[in-house]
């Protein structure tokens, strides 16, 4: 109405993937790997203290949600069922 | 040529000017400081907030009246900044442009500074976790990626010598890989890499919401049509779509106003049917880097 652009919203759990979840991100890659558009990002976590030269601790984050095709292929390969789309 | 030639060129492309490569630009820029810092925290350059922004869902940002305008001219003044206090966390100054094969073996082969190395691709890590190694680095930015272990693979054989930068170089282009070349911070270059759309981060930025992270080539591809047997084995090579084959016609189609001048196609084609002519001859790709 106020003629903003439409919003995609993908939310990545951390309590369950990440650097507090079951899974390393840097191990599984699924999502990263299944999204055609390649809109999700893996970085290392800022919040918590790590040693800059070989962070230990990585996240996923979406970035490019605006390229996003809504195929849900994310949210179905994600083993700890993580990621949501909306 | 483009802006960054007639600044940083010295008549030449600015890829071409030796100055660009030596060490003592290298000291001048304090690109050691920069690097490290640029370096060590790669993978956050999206997620990190500048001024209260990220690269967060960008394409919303862009697509925002007014704050997309005002986003967009500050990207732009960030990714092309030649001021003394450039921030290396959000890779002030840093951006390239796409090359031919042949150009990327003459910059490997006479004008990189030693040592040469070639380390894990930090683009296709963050944005597929992959660890490909491809990525030839050289001058100061090898002494400051060794350091670093997530880029380097385990062995510690990242360094290679000019003859083994310029057969890799080859080899990535002949599978499919955009050669090009990079200003970090500008107009010191340090890097050669071979590139896939959309997994590179500066082809994404360039392609998907047009900042210029990553100018064309030099050149654009043209079809020989009396050479062209319509095999249309350069379509599947194209990374940005630009190819064509239209069987009616039999033969490929080129559209230079998507053509990268990447030189990527020629490597499929069986009837050298494909050429590079420079981007001046073709009117619709003139001056559009």
């Amino acid at each position: 109405m106020l003629g903003l652009p439409e919003k995609i919203r993908i939310e990545v759990d951390y309590e369950k993937c990440g650097e507090r979840g079951k899974v390393d991100p840097r191990e599984c890659c699924r999502c990263l790997r299944v999204c055609d558009p390649a809109v999700l990002i893996m970085h290392e976590t800022l919040s918590v203290e790590q040693d800059p030269i070989d962070p230990q601790y990585w996240r996923i984050t979406p970035v490019w949600n605006s390229l996003c095709t809504k195929c849900m292929k994310c949210v179905e390969v994600c083993p700890e069922g993580a990621i949501r789309v909306f | 040529m483009c802006d960054w030639c007639t600044k940083h060129g010295a008549g030449k492309r600015w890829y071409m000017n030796a100055r660009n490569y030596s060490n003592e630009l290298a000291d001048e820029l304090r690109a050691k400081e920069y690097l490290s810092e640029q370096w060590t925290n790669f993978e956050q350059v999206y997620i990190r907030k500048i001024m209260g922004i990220s690269s967060v869902d960008l394409g919303y940002k862009l697509k925002l009246p007014i704050i997309g305008r005002v986003l967009r001219w500050q990207a732009e003044r960030m990714i092309h900044s030649e001021s003394k206090n450039r921030n290396p966390r959000r890779a002030d100054g840093h951006f390239g442009q796409v090359i031919p094969l042949e150009e990327a073996k003459i910059i490997l082969g006479n004008l990189a500074a030693e040592p040469i190395i070639e380390n894990y691709c930090m683009c296709r890590w963050m944005q597929r976790g992959i660890k490909e190694r491809c990525c030839i680095n050289f001058g100061v930015l090898s002494t400051v990626i060794e350091k670093l272990p997530r880029f380097i693979p385990e062995n510690n054989t990242a360094r290679i010598s000019r003859e083994e930068a310029m057969e890799r170089i080859e080899e990535h282009n002949r599978r499919g890989y955009v050669a090009s070349v990079w200003f970090q911070p500008v107009p010191y270059i340090n890097a050669i890499c071979s590139c896939e759309n959309p997994e590179c981060g500066g082809l994404r930025l360039r392609q998907d919401f047009g900042l210029h992270t990553v100018y064309k080539s030099e050149y654009v591809v043209r079809v020989d049509a009396d050479n062209c047997q319509a095999c249309g084995m350069c379509v599947h090579k194209c990374q940005f779509g630009a190819i064509r084959l239209v069987p009616s016609l039999g033969r490929a189609v080129v559209d230079p106003r998507r053509c990268w001048g990447c030189g990527v196609c020629r490597h499929s084609c069986a009837h050298d049917a494909l050429n590079l002519v420079p981007r001046e001859e073709v009117p619709v790709a003139r001056g559009r880097f």
